[in-house]
């Protein structure tokens, strides 16, 4: 059976990234033995491959100039931040660096690194969790949704009162139910959505079954399925709100990387004494 | 328990005549002239009768000096006969803007950095809204419920242009109307002239019922297109100039299904799957033994095979492909009569060419390497149970063909297993057409793959059927649909016969970013909106150039292999 095309590619890319460190690597270790500065050369190639990867946000915003794929600028920027690991490394060296704007730099830096590997996780993860739910929806059109389901679940129980003028139902809907449907879902569960409430309401409401009018339980019958339809649309929301949250996050955290290493190499070049 | 049920009237053929305006007079009259006076309406059945379809599926449309009547490569479901006056037709191809048509210009590498410091545009401007302000060699006639575009100059053209005459009793435009395939040559008015259009269901029982059209039609495609069509058949391939005379001359033409078939897709309650199966007219049955070989000229064919108490896709056929073949090599090879192993449907509208089974043997078969015929005759062996046609499940197969996804040439299909939502593709389509999405990311989903609203450049473009000024059409050389702004009367027929809604209508700006008022009306201008494939870009559609997971990819469709190497990555 032949590898599939993305499997085939990661080995491709890792291979490819582990040669070009090798490489790399070599002129540091001849700089290193003519007495050269290798933290100067290091400095150099990290602040290049810094604004390689900051090029990605600017591609973007360029799609149809004839660039290449955003896709292959993704695999770029990708393998390139794994790769400046090694370079940070290799500039600093396994220690933490002295000095408030260094250090700050440093941990932007790994800051923006870490970010980068958890965006990595969550790109790949969170897409297979969210085409898992029966309905797709877009993050924009969430909230008009929302709305749709908590008017309708308001007509399927205004009906049954309307039909039996009995007032279990719209006693349960006033107080458990309507507050579901109606909200959005608090900022924990943005991080962690369970299951846990749809199932506590949808036990009670099976457990009230038996004291329902016939139109009542029509009305919960449709409940039920708008309470699971409720459910996706705040999985959804979750789910893509951490993506665009880490997207956002990742982009200030680049933002204040570049212009800190800025800092640090204005300053650098001020302060490199030598010759001249 | 109430027995009673609503009484409905079961929607018959005429019940929307194709021209409201055509009398009793008007048809006595017709059918008096030439063709129809030679025709014997004792040859029509009760239920389609002569004069029926002369009053239901005919209508006389009356036209000035320069109305371009059919323009090379639109698409049109109907033929023409000239009852009064003259019509030219074009011996050579007009350029695209003395058709109405404006050719997507190329952005250069400038153009296509400037959103990076470029002011956003109010939605759906136009800077220009009329073909009266293109290039004044073409223009719009809005006449009443016809508009038309009509050629400014006509001495010049005809002067310019190799043209031939077409006069009173001469009939054109039958051959795409009956095969659904582009209009081969531009006809315009020469003078004020009088025309007979007869809508393609109309034809259909006229050529049914009067062999000497039927011969004429049938004359035709073989004198202009049945050759190039075997001779791209690569089963043929082989074949002396000789040979393929023989197989040109042996060939049988057959037709199945509906031509609408895009208005029972759009029906609100469309039929399941199992009715849906069984309205599809078969062509082929499984178990009986090959009439010959079938080669799909125009549409799209099921094969099925039984499966329990019904009966499953395992494969279907668009233009150029063949059934029957690897039963009939079989029979060839051993000189036992070999059964389909397949059933043969028609989807919407099916063309087929039969190569009768002796052609075959005799002449076809005899020009197959060794090699060749034995690997085709394999595929007529049975098979185990699992087995596929193609490396697509069945479920995935029954959905696009129920969903007529087939049809999609240009499909976007987004894979939900990698897409991030992130919309960069539509950020990306809007940064290309002025901030404006000419697609929706929404649409079925099959499995993880959502099948978005975006325009497919479909292999059948039921859109450019119907459109008054011919405005949306297929570019030549790139096979996109697109729409002309300019000679776009916003009427919607396009937008209303897409069947999968990938065509909206979009209220449009005045330079000034005001919308856009119809002085008549007083009612905003609208004009048709879809994706044109980012066909003025270098790059290619941006959606795909701009999806960051390799989520997104536009596919053919019209044959399953893409799309099952696609999604098996």
């Amino acid at each position: 059976m032949s590898i599939r095309y993305f499997k085939r590619r990661r080995v491709r890319s890792a291979l490819l990234l582990s040669a070009v460190l090798i490489i790399a690597m070599l002129p540091f270790r001849w700089i290193d033995a003519n007495l050269w500065r290798t933290e100067e050369a290091s400095g150099w190639t990290l602040l290049l491959a810094i604004i390689v990867l900051t090029l990605l946000a600017l591609r973007k915003r360029v799609p149809t100039a004839p660039l290449g794929r955003v896709a292959t600028w993704v695999q770029v920027h990708l393998y390139l931040g794994l790769g400046s690991a090694a370079l940070a490394l290799a500039h600093v060296g396994w220690k933490w660096p002295t000095g408030w704007l260094e250090g700050s730099l440093y941990l932007a830096y790994w800051g923006t690194f870490i970010s980068g590997v958890a965006g990595l996780y969550l790109t790949r993860t969170i897409p297979k969790q969210l085409a898992r739910t029966g309905e797709q929806v877009v993050y924009e059109r969430i909230p008009r949704l929302r709305r749709l389901i908590a008017d309708e679940s308001q007509r399927s129980v205004v009906n049954a009162v309307a039909e039996s003028g009995a007032l279990t139902l719209a006693n349960f809907y006033q107080s458990q139910l309507f507050p579901y449907l109606d909200a959005p879902r608090s900022w924990w569960y943005g991080l962690r959505p369970t299951s846990e409430l749809r199932r506590k309401l949808l036990g009670e409401l099976t457990s009230l079954n038996r004291y329902f009018s016939a139109a009542e339980r029509t009305a919960a019958e449709r409940l039920f399925a708008l309470v699971r339809k409720k459910d996706d649309l705040d999985f959804h929301a979750a789910k893509q709100g951490v993506l665009k949250g880490w997207l956002f996050g990742h982009l200030c955290l680049t933002a204040v990387l570049v212009l800190l290493s800025l800092a640090h190499m204005v300053t650098v070049l001020a302060f490199r004494g030598g010759p001249g | 328990m109430p027995t009673t049920q609503p009484i409905l009237t079961r929607p018959q053929r005429w019940d929307e005549p194709f021209a409201a305006d055509m009398s009793d007079e008007l048809v006595q009259r017709l059918l008096g002239i030439e063709p129809f006076v030679r025709m014997n309406p004792a040859d029509f059945p009760r239920s389609t009768p002569l004069a029926g379809i002369l009053r239901n599926d005919a209508r006389v449309v009356e036209l000035r000096d320069g109305d371009l009547i059919v323009r090379e490569g639109d698409y049109g479901s109907s033929a023409f006969l000239v009852l009064h006056g003259r019509v030219r037709i074009a011996l050579e191809s007009l350029a695209p803007d003395l058709l109405g048509r404006e050719s997507p210009k190329r952005l250069s590498l400038w153009q296509a950095l400037a959103p990076l410091w470029r002011k956003p545009k109010p939605p759906e401007l136009r800077p220009s809204l009329s073909a009266r302000d293109a290039n004044g060699k073409v223009a719009l006639r809005n006449e009443q419920a016809q508009p038309r575009v009509f050629l400014q100059d006509v001495p010049a053209v005809i002067g310019e242009t190799r043209t031939a005459q077409l006069r009173a009793g001469e009939l054109f435009g039958e051959l795409s109307a009956l095969a659904r395939t582009p209009r081969s040559a531009t006809v315009f008015a020469d003078g004020a002239v009088t025309l007979l259009e007869i809508r393609w269901q109309g034809l259909r029982d006229l050529m049914k019922h009067t062999p000497a059209l039927q011969s004429h039609i049938h004359s035709m495609y073989r004198q202009n297109s049945l050759r190039v069509h075997l001779r791209e058949t690569p089963l043929l391939a082989n074949l002396s100039a000789e040979q393929l005379s023989v197989v040109e001359k042996a060939v049988e033409f057959q037709s199945f299904g509906s031509f609408d078939w895009h208005h029972d897709l759009t029906k609100p309650n469309a039929p399941d799957f199992a009715q849906r199966i069984s309205r599809e007219p078969i062509v082929a049955e499984e178990g009986e033994l090959p009439m010959g070989i079938l080669l799909v000229r125009t549409g799209f064919g099921r094969v099925t095979e039984r499966f329990g108490e019904g009966d499953r896709t395992r494969d279907y056929l668009a233009k150029g492909a063949a059934f029957g073949a690897a039963e009939l090599a079989c029979t060839t090879i051993t000189g036992a009569p070999t059964p389909l192993r397949h059933t043969l449907r028609a989807v919407g509208q099916l063309d087929l060419l039969l190569i009768p089974a002796l052609t075959f043997t005799q002449v076809i078969a005899p020009t197959l390497p060794r090699d060749d015929l034995h690997r085709l005759a394999a595929e007529a062996a049975p098979v185990k149970q699992s087995s596929t046609a193609t490396p697509l499940a069945d479920r995935t197969l029954d959905f696009l063909v129920d969903q007529r996804f087939i049809n999609g040439v240009e499909a976007m299909v987004i894979n939900l297993d990698r897409c991030t939502r992130c919309d960069d593709c539509v950020r990306a389509c809007a940064a290309t057409h002025d901030g404006n999405p000419r697609f929706v990311r929404d649409g079925m989903v099959h499995d993880q793959f959502q099948f978005a609203h975006a325009c497919m450049h479909c292999a059948d473009p039921v859109c450019l059927i119907g459109c008054p000024t011919g405005a949306i059409h297929r570019e030549q050389t790139t096979g996109v649909v697109q729409i002309n702004d300019r000679t776009c009367i916003g009427c919607g027929t396009c937008a209303s016969s897409c069947p999968y809604t990938n065509i909206q209508m979009v209220e449009v700006r005045r330079r000034d970013g005001v919308i856009a008022i119809d002085s008549l009306t007083g009612q905003p201008i609208v004009k048709a909106a879809k994706c044109d494939l980012c066909n003025s870009h270098h790059s290619g559609p941006a959606c795909q150039q701009a999806c960051p997971h390799d989520a997104l990819v536009r596919i053919d469709l019209t044959s399953p292999t893409s799309f099952a190497n696609w999604s098996a990555r």
